[in-house]
């Protein structure tokens, strides 16, 4: 405090309400998604992608048709890292001496699940009746990113950014799909679903992460004495 | 011309003003949360809430029904006044600065 002595007290005002602001906006801040949890989800989508882009390379080419397989991965893929986000976020919790369901976690579900249940059945619907596995990504892509930006009054910037990135992403991708009617009539979509699944949720998680990993950590406030 | 007396001691103190701040933020906060949230010691944190439960500002609740204590802390109706008075006082000597 000795930095107090030398200012003048509007100075000090000045900087007790930067305190009293930083502290609040601090406060209301909730990470829904860890980063090792996106990390995870984004290497998994990776190499669930890669997949389809191997049997592309082996000649089948973007019209490769793999069963009902497709939904059984990701969905697989959505469980381990839901799994592993939550189990993460419930020691995070515990660190801090917080129930899992703590008062930040009510307010995330609340943004979170509208979009993500409408994207969700939305897409299954599109996979299981309609065999329309582009467009169900697409809307998959959409409603993650939507569902982030609902959480966008208490995220951390990164997944505000992240909301962006697969909500632009998802758009400019329907454009290109619908406008080319030779990738749009393809006999098969599943490889290029899949496609699009790793550069969203893989690359952009795999990103999302390493962002988060490399950026400095906000410093406590208050420097103990 | 403003008093600067008016600003109140208790809560005109970095590390005090920051633990007001957290529990005007939010309902109750747990103690190992507010530790980690402001990077204090558990003995300066204590030392800190006991000043300001002294004051009548914070109240501290034990809840033992779990498999380990949990000790939370909560601002009491005249903290949340004596807090909103000094943020008003701030913001008023604050507005006496001349931009030039």
């Amino acid at each position: 405090m000795a930095q107090s002595e030398f200012m003048s007290p509007q100075q000090d005002a000045l900087e007790h309400l930067r305190v009293i602001r930083s502290l609040m906006e601090k406060a209301h801040i909730y990470r829904a998604i860890s980063a090792p949890a996106a990390a995870l989800g984004g290497i998994l989508s990776v190499l669930c992608a890669g997949f389809a882009g191997w049997s592309i390379v082996q000649g089948q080419g973007l019209a490769v048709e793999r069963g009902s397989w497709f939904l059984v991965e990701w969905l697989l893929i959505l469980g381990v890292t839901g799994t592993v986000n939550v189990l993460l976020l419930a020691g995070e919790a515990r660190r801090r001496g917080q129930p899992l369901v703590s008062d930040g976690m009510r307010m995330a579900l609340r943004a979170l699940v509208p979009p993500l249940l409408v994207g969700g059945v939305l897409g299954v619907g599109l996979i299981v009746y309609l065999h329309n596995h582009v467009m169900a990504v697409l809307i998959w892509v959409v409603c993650y990113g939507l569902a982030l930006l609902a959480t966008s009054s208490f995220s951390p910037k990164s997944l505000i950014r992240l909301g962006w990135v697969f909500v632009i992403l998802g758009l400019l991708s329907f454009v290109a799909w619908a406008s080319s009617g030779e990738i749009r009539n393809l006999p098969h979509d599943q490889g290029l679903a899949a496609l699009l699944m790793g550069v969203s949720f893989g690359l952009c998680h795999i990103i999302y992460a390493l962002c988060v990993f490399l950026s400095p950590k906000q410093e406590a406030l208050v420097v103990p004495r | 011309m403003i008093d600067f007396d008016q600003l109140d001691k208790t809560i005109h103190e970095k590390s005090r003003l920051s633990i007001m701040t957290l529990l005007a933020s939010r309902g109750e906060w747990a103690f190992q949360e507010m530790k980690s949230e402001l990077g204090m010691s558990d003995g300066n944190l204590i030392t800190h809430l006991r000043t300001l439960g002294t004051a009548g500002y914070v109240r501290e609740q034990r809840d033992e029904s779990g498999t380990r204590p949990r000790t939370t802390y909560h601002l009491t109706s005249e903290g949340r006044v004596a807090f909103k008075r000094y943020v008003d006082v701030l913001e008023a000597i604050v507005k006496t600065i001349n931009p030039s």
